[in-house]
């Protein structure tokens, strides 16, 4: 088994899905936290509708797509942030709308602009075990930006996210910030997609904070937690899914909910 | 309130149905050119080659569109009303046709399956490519299973109920739809269209017959220069990075072909063992090019070029063409020729 693992890492797809994996991983875990408290879990896939209608847009002005995703996700997720605050919709419902309107507008610009020359979706949505080597320097590059920001302002996201208001006393800049978490989210969302693909992008986001949250005593913990149990999936769900012959970014989800079913049990035992 | 908005949108869609219609049956101009609708792009190519000056023949598909993804939208089924000639591949390509021939109130059109006649290969699953690093090939085997059954009085019921059956478990119904890119297939088909286009037409239908013979001829031609190519090859075996569609081709030439996917969606995603033994494989036999489908970009078939520096080659399945490619005129015969010299690059053949 070790041998065979040592096998595996001869691979240079098999690296990559290694590297760029647990990177991607570890910037979905650090928002992903931010995100589970605050009632945006689902903005992965939220967003992912999002980049589908901009499929459309890409389409009309013939660029790829990704070029146009990028900008138009991240104002798309502002815009979620804006109608959570203003509209009195809690994030959930805001984030199905913006999604349904994005879905919307893909299939309306792909009606006007009749057809997809190719299956644009194969140019949007990656695969963990395809990832090109300009790729892994975009997840390094990502993850730099993304630890930046949650390490500047750890005390200030952390402030905001449990207490809004008492934040706002303190003389946080709350919207300032709540913006800057959702563009790095948009961000590692639409490119994260590119890389890995919805499904892993969403579990990602959502699995580490849970699992932590479970069994956190302090938000220091948790985030500790969710880096460590993200990677960790990542790392064992490539190595598994390599020595029994089962699709990756499946097997990734069912390792990720393992170490939450564990972290459930220790949370109610201890 | 309610029953009057409901009465304004019936009174409106019956004004809708009821101008449907007469455009068909009041406004038809003089000199006849046959209304023709073919659901993809070989069946189109030929229909226009075949009906020439006296047919407007229409592509059902979007320029693009993927063949598999496509259903037709309610002004596609008008079109189809208002035809002469409707040819589509078989029940096994498009599933659909078989619910919309309910629908169709055109008693004048004729529907052409252009599958009739052809034995369908079962679907090729890519298992295989095993330690010593030969593809087992499921389709040849399958392919003599066929033959055999050919000589069974009983075979053409237990076609028909294989065809039924089939249809529960996916869209292809476990027959390889692909059956326009074997010549011997090919030219059943095009005679399918040319002895239609002459029912529908008698007057005309030497002309029909003639141009159908001719394009056969260069069918016959490609047929030959593919044999002759194909048989001095260093290698034997296709890696395809993408869904199999030319599993009757591989069969008729004697070519193995092993891909990263398991079965037939594109959208499965294969193991990564998977990708490591071809990759091994590729690197054992010093295969130097790795091929991949039309449409998609080939992201697992770039993982594979990139680990063992072989290029990447383009296969083209003729499903369906893009705009770009239908501005440049690509034909079935073009696309087929490029196909060859391409095989050629990619398998060495001399």
């Amino acid at each position: 088994m070790i041998a065979e693992i040592f096998d595996a890492l001869q691979y240079a797809f098999i690296q990559r899905a290694l590297v760029a994996g647990s990177l991607i991983a570890l910037n979905c875990s650090f928002l992903g936290l931010f995100l589970v408290l605050r009632r945006f879990a689902l903005i992965g896939d939220g967003l992912a509708h999002v980049a589908f209608g901009t499929i459309g847009l890409g389409l009309l002005l013939h660029s790829h797509p990704i070029y146009v995703s990028v900008p138009l996700v991240m104002l798309a997720s502002l815009w979620i942030l804006m109608i959570s605050e203003k509209a009195k919709i809690h994030g959930d419902a805001a984030i199905g709308l913006v999604a349904a309107l994005g879905v919307a507008t893909g299939v309306m610009l792909a009606s006007v602009g009749r057809g997809f020359n190719v299956d644009l979706f194969s140019y949007l949505f990656g695969s963990i075990l395809a990832i090109s080597r300009g790729e892994v320097i975009l997840s390094v590059m990502l993850s730099l930006v993304v630890l930046m920001v949650i390490v500047l302002f750890m005390n200030d996201l952390f402030a905001i996210t449990y207490e809004e208001e008492y934040a706002r006393v303190l003389g946080i800049k709350t919207r300032r910030m709540t913006s800057m978490l959702t563009i790095c989210t948009a961000l590692t969302v639409v490119l994260g997609i590119r890389v890995v693909g919805t499904m892993l992008i969403s579990s990602l986001l959502i699995f580490p904070a849970v699992t932590a949250l479970q069994v956190a005593r302090c938000f220091r913990t948790a985030i500790i937690i969710a880096a460590a149990s993200s990677v960790l999936s990542v790392v064992f769900g490539v190595f598994i899914s390599y020595l029994f012959n089962l699709p990756t970014g499946a097997t990734i989800v069912y390792v990720s909910f393992l170490l939450f079913g564990t972290a459930y049990l220790c949370g109610r035992l201890f | 309130m309610k029953s009057r908005t409901c009465l304004a949108v019936m009174l409106s869609l019956l004004i809708t149905v009821h101008w449907g219609f007469p455009v068909h049956a009041t406004d038809d101009p003089g000199p006849e050119r046959l209304q023709v609708v073919a659901t993809l792009f070989p069946l189109f190519d030929w229909a226009r080659i075949i009906g020439g000056e006296k047919s407007d023949v229409n592509l059902l598909l979007p320029p693009g569109v993927e063949a598999h993804a496509f259903e037709p939208t309610p002004r596609d089924i008008v079109a189809i009303n208002k035809a002469d000639l409707f040819i589509y591949t078989g029940e096994s390509m498009e599933p659909w046709v078989r619910n919309l021939l309910g629908s169709l109130t055109n008693r004048s059109l004729m529907i052409v399956d252009s599958s009739e006649g052809i034995d369908y290969m079962e679907e090729a699953r890519h298992e295989g490519a095993g330690a010593e690093g030969q593809g087992r090939h499921d389709s040849i085997h399958d392919h003599e299973k066929e033959a055999a059954r050919r000589h069974d009085p009983d075979h053409q019921h237990s076609r028909h109920h294989d065809k039924i059956e089939g249809h529960h478990h996916d869209r292809h119904g476990g027959k390889d739809p692909h059956i326009w890119l074997e010549f011997g297939n090919a030219r059943k088909m095009v005679n399918h269209i040319a002895r239609a286009f002459s029912e529908k037409d008698p007057a005309s239908a030497d002309l029909y017959l003639s141009r159908a013979a001719e394009y056969n001829n260069q069918l016959i031609q490609l047929e030959k220069a593919y044999e002759q190519t194909l048989a001095g090859c260093r290698h034997k075996t296709l890696v395809y990075g993408g869904h199999f569609a030319f599993g009757y081709l591989a069969a008729r030439y004697g070519l193995k072909h092993i891909s990263p996917y398991q079965g037939f969606t594109p959208d499965a995603e294969p193991t990564p063992k998977r990708i490591a033994e071809l990759i091994d494989y590729m690197k054992q036999s010093g295969m130097k090019a790795i091929f991949f489908e039309e449409g998609i970009e080939p992201r697992v078939a770039k993982v594979l070029g990139r680990e063992t520096g072989a290029q990447l080659l383009l296969l083209h399945g003729a499903h369906n063409v893009t705009k770009e490619e239908m501005a440049r005129n690509v034909s079935y015969l073009s696309i087929m020729e490029e196909n060859l010299e391409r095989l050629t690059r990619g398998l060495e053949c001399s």
